[in-house]
């Protein structure tokens, strides 16, 4: 079926003999679903304007004027339970003593201690290098995330 | 003296025509990387090349034609995730599968293996010395090598295997100060085509993803006016574009300075310190790519480039600010 659609938006199949297509697509499902894939990915190939932002802007103007559903909802009861509040006061305390623990390390000057950058490689830098770059393809081939999980991994 | 001079013109011809030959030979390695930009551009062929940098190596299916029409190439990569690239002329698509969806991604072209070279070699004189190589077998195919060596420790050396029949590059090296491979190219299987159709020209599709188009992000005005200044910056290097690059989590673009020196390239990055974000120091390396970081003026400076240490640190230096 799917290559059936294929063909018949590249015009190899004539819409006389499409009627069944026709009818699948508009029925929804599966098909309608290959059908907007492929009009995605032909516009996208011929730089039609049609997947640009505005289209995501259309759709919420549109969700915007559909109107808004006013239902009440039960109300949530509170957490009763006891064990819930002991554990959320334990973990409030492991995070007070980590807390006066990094204050006591790094405050010195009001100013946050600089951290070596093999600490923590600039990943989305790394990425805006190596996509505008006016030579490489180290973009595509080696996703920068890819490559700086691997280096952590191998420290 | 009438029947010396014969013999002194011999003489004075043969003293000139010493250094000539050698700039001969550097002509035609010269011509040998014009004609391999030309033929990567040109040609129609379809092969499988393997990129490798550190430990990791990748796979890439390619096909490329040009039938007086443009460019047309699509590009698989078949190790690890599926990522597929097609591009016609100038226009780039990247299809990259993430969880449940593809994104689609359009970037701009850019010079990549095998049309690595860019197709004036201008630029690149200014940098490096050609020097010709023996010839060794690539993928199958005779290859001519042909060494760019830089005339200064600022750029990485680079060796280039060219096809001896239609001059396309078969492989391509990144060396070192001390002839160490950081990046290596190369196909393992390359053949000419001259089917006409265009019927590979689409990517394969996953019917049970999602297709995805990457929203621009949205530009947020700059903060302050460019309150910086590049003073002099390692030879060679000249300014190839300038962006402002918007980054999750920052409230003020970063400004993104591209250079080149016609192979390689260097990104300078320049943003003001934010209070509660700890500010990168320091420099580390990851396969051919050199980072560096500083703090300047309550600026934080960051180089990326696929240059040695000297090089990033050089343009950090570089950076100073309107006072």
């Amino acid at each position: 079926m799917k290559e059936q659609i294929s063909a018949w938006m590249d015009g190899e199949i004539s819409i006389e003999n499409a009627q069944h297509l026709l009818t699948s697509v508009k029925s929804g499902g599966q098909s309608a679903e290959c059908w907007s894939t492929y009009h995605l990915i032909g516009d996208a190939m011929r730089g039609n304007a049609q997947y640009k932002p505005d289209l995501t802007q259309r759709i919420m103007q549109q969700i915007d004027l559909e109107p808004t559903v006013l239902a009440p909802q039960a109300k949530k009861s509170p957490i009763k339970n006891q064990t819930y509040w002991s554990v959320a006061a334990s973990v409030a305390a492991v995070m007070f003593v980590g807390w006066m623990v990094l204050q006591q390390q790094s405050d010195s000057s009001n100013v946050l201690a600089p951290i070596e950058i093999a600490q923590n490689l600039p990943a989305e830098y790394l990425v805006a290098h190596q996509s505008s770059a006016p030579s490489g393809q180290a973009f595509y081939i080696q996703p920068a995330a890819y490559s700086v999980t691997s280096t952590q991994g191998g420290k | 003296m009438q029947k010396w001079l014969p013999v002194m013109l011999l003489a004075w011809v043969a003293v000139i025509s010493t250094p000539q030959q050698a700039f001969a030979g550097q002509d035609d390695a010269w011509l040998i990387l014009e004609k391999a930009s030309q033929a990567a551009r040109e040609l129609s062929y379809q092969g499988v090349f393997v990129y490798q940098s550190g430990n990791n190596a990748k796979s890439v299916q390619i096909t490329h034609t040009n039938y007086g029409q443009g460019e047309y190439a699509r590009m698989v990569v078949l190790d690890g995730a599926p990522r597929e690239v097609l591009s016609q002329g100038t226009d780039v698509m990247i299809f990259s599968p993430k969880n449940e969806k593809v994104v689609i991604q359009k970037r701009r072209g850019q010079n990549m293996f095998p049309a690595l070279l860019p197709s004036s070699m201008e630029a690149i004189k200014v940098s490096y010395q050609v020097r010709m190589g023996g010839q060794e077998r690539v993928g199958g195919r005779d290859g001519q090598v042909v060494y760019l060596d830089p005339k200064d420790h600022l750029r990485y050396g680079y060796a280039f295997w060219a096809d001896r029949e239609y001059g396309i590059l078969l492989k391509c090296v990144t060396n070192n100060e001390h002839n160490d491979m950081l990046e290596q190219i190369a196909f393992s299987q390359l053949t000419m085509m001259s089917n006409q159709n265009l019927d590979w020209f689409k990517p394969s599709l996953d019917h049970n993803k999602a297709y995805v188009m990457e929203q621009p992000s949205p530009s947020i005005p700059p903060a302050q006016i460019e309150d910086w200044l590049i003073g002099s910056l390692p030879l060679g290097y000249r300014k190839v574009d300038q962006l402002m690059l918007t980054v999750a989590g920052k409230p003020v673009p970063v400004t993104q300075l591209i250079y080149s020196d016609g192979l390689a390239s260097v990104s300078l990055f320049i943003e003001p310190l934010m209070h509660g974000v700890a500010p990168r120091m320091g420099h580390t390396t990851m396969g051919a790519t050199n980072f560096y970081a500083a703090v300047n003026e309550g600026h934080q400076i960051t180089v990326v480039g696929e240059v040695p240490a000297a090089t990033v640190a050089q343009f950090a230096n570089a950076v100073s600010f309107k006072k």
